[in-house]
């Protein structure tokens, strides 16, 4: 059953997916190409002393593409859930509603995770060419708390689509907000080594809250 | 089992507003049941109710011996529900969203829905979202039949349908559930739909259950007698076993399960002369407009 709940994810979600998939590819060849543009005209020695002694981040265009990803993965999942009451749909099938919910959220987090994937072995491809690994394993570093925050990101918004009441959407909004800034409150590289477990711990957490907006819709609050 | 559907004590308030309190009704197996009630006494709130959307104040409705709020995949399974205005996934188009429905249920009858789907113009790529409200419909009837299940609940079936879908709807799931035994728990909104398709009515008014009989016996039972009052001014005095009076200046409807006798003697008895005296045949939309009034 879980590939039949899977083919209905992958039918409203595909066009978004191939759609960011482009986007990050674009992002990352635009990076890589400005990168050898410097690299071309002001010398190799000129970027690493930017990157390594003024802490300059060459990779900063991909700071908020993981959280675009989780937005965009999460509203056409969960939006025409949402229209019509939809969901009636979703739990009436026979799974427990826990199950079938848990399915769509594991697709949704695992699309997310395969073009993360994807994004980050570009990038760490493209960057060995330019840096030593020391230096690129502190991007990757640098960049973790994005990628958490577009997981971070998906969860929540999940959980305000699917709750259905105005209020209680707004107040989750706002908690939303204040945790996605905790993933951005540093620009400072690898200034999230240490903070990353908990981030991670903080995202896992979040990844079943979505849960509580259905039980609320189940029991028929307005 | 004999009953499939079972509702005890039903009590719903949303906010302070009483949407029905101490209903109790049963379905039972192999009978089709036609829920009939006026706008806002509650007739979504109890489908919501027997599928587990929504959680009442008191009471517990039981479908398959299996409370509502904790149904079963496998009861789950045995349930095909129509959602009011035939609600689908609209993204998906007509193959696949048989492909997508068909893995959940292991007696999936492919055939029963493409029979039903040839009957209609479109193609096998077309998105149901681009599809008429009939058409809509009758996608929404191939995947009910297409899953088998032992008890249809139908969510206001005619809504925005036309004289011929409707038809060609109640037809077919007339036909599917007495070849089948199924049972059946509906609603629609045009009770002459209703009368073609239900065995046995249960008929709500705001906060209460008016009847529950087999439409026969209610269409023979409950009666309506029109008179003309020779002084339009007099003042009928509703005694108990009167359901309604309708009076449009000396024109009067009486609606009453008692018989003739005991009306003309309600008339003697109150000293009321009426001429044109007469019984008037009803149809099952007439009746229910005689029990619940006009507004």
């Amino acid at each position: 059953m879980w590939k039949s709940v899977f083919y209905k994810e992958w039918l409203k979600t595909r066009w978004f997916m191939v759609g960011y998939t482009l986007l990050g590819v674009l992002c990352i060849g635009y990076l890589f190409l400005t990168l050898k543009h410097s690299f071309a005209f002001t010398g190799g020695k000129n970027v690493w002393f930017t990157v390594l002694f003024q802490e300059q981040q060459f990779y900063s265009l991909l700071k908020y593409v993981p959280l675009a990803g989780g937005l965009t993965i999460a509203v056409a999942q969960y939006l025409p859930e949402t229209i019509n009451k939809r969901l009636k749909l979703t739990f009436h099938l026979p799974l427990t509603e826990n199950k079938v919910l848990l399915q769509m959220q594991a697709f949704g987090a695992g699309c997310l995770l395969i073009s993360f994937l994807m994004f980050g072995g570009l990038f760490t491809g493209f960057s060995l060419i330019y840096f030593p690994i020391q230096m690129v394993t502190n991007s990757v570093v640098t960049i973790l708390p994005w990628l958490l925050a577009g997981f971070a990101a998906y969860f929540m918004i999940a959980l305000i689509i699917l709750e259905p009441n105005w209020i209680f959407r707004f107040c989750y909004t706002l908690i939303g907000v204040f945790f996605l800034t905790i993933y951005f409150n540093s620009a400072g590289a690898t200034a999230y080594a240490s903070a990353n477990p908990v981030l991670f711990i903080l995202t896992a957490l979040l990844s079943v809250v979505f849960v509580f907006s259905a039980y609320r819709f189940r029991k028929g609050e307005v | 089992m004999n009953n499939v559907i079972e509702c005890n004590n039903l009590t719903h308030y949303y906010g302070e507003k009483l949407v029905f309190e101490n209903l109790n009704f049963q379905v039972k197996k192999g009978s089709i049941l036609g829920l009939l009630g006026k706008n806002g006494t509650g007739k979504t709130t109890a489908f919501n109710i027997l599928n587990g959307f929504l959680q009442p104040t008191g009471g517990q409705c039981l479908v398959f011996g299996e409370d509502t709020q904790h149904l079963s995949p496998q009861a789950k399974a045995r349930i095909g529900f129509l959602i009011e205005g035939h609600i689908q996934y609209s993204f998906m188009n007509i193959q696949q969203i048989e492909k997508f429905y068909s893995g959940f249920y292991p007696k999936w009858k492919s055939a029963a829905y493409w029979e039903l789907i040839s009957k209609l113009n479109v193609s096998l790529t077309q998105k149901i979202s681009t599809m008429s409200c009939g058409q809509r419909s009758q996608v929404a009837l191939g995947l009910i039949l297409a899953q088998d299940p032992d008890l249809l609940i139908l969510d206001d079936f005619s809504m925005g349908l036309d004289p011929g879908y409707r038809r060609l709807f109640i037809d077919y799931l007339r036909e599917y559930a007495k070849a089948e035994n199924k049972t059946i728990f509906t609603t629609s909104h045009i009770i002459q739909d209703l009368e073609r398709l239900i065995d046995d009515v249960l008929i709500i008014d705001y906060n209460k259950m008016l009847v529950q009989s087999p439409v026969a016996e209610f269409r023979s039972n409950f009666r309506r007698f029109d008179f003309e009052l020779d002084n339009e001014a007099t003042e009928l005095k509703k005694e108990p076993f009167i359901m309604n009076i309708e009076k449009v200046k000396n024109k009067v409807e009486l609606y009453t399960f008692s018989a003739e006798s005991d009306v003309k003697k309600y008339l003697d008895d109150n000293k009321i002369v009426v001429s044109n005296f007469a019984q008037v045949r009803m149809e099952l939309e007439d009746a229910f407009i005689g029990l619940t009034g006009k507004y």
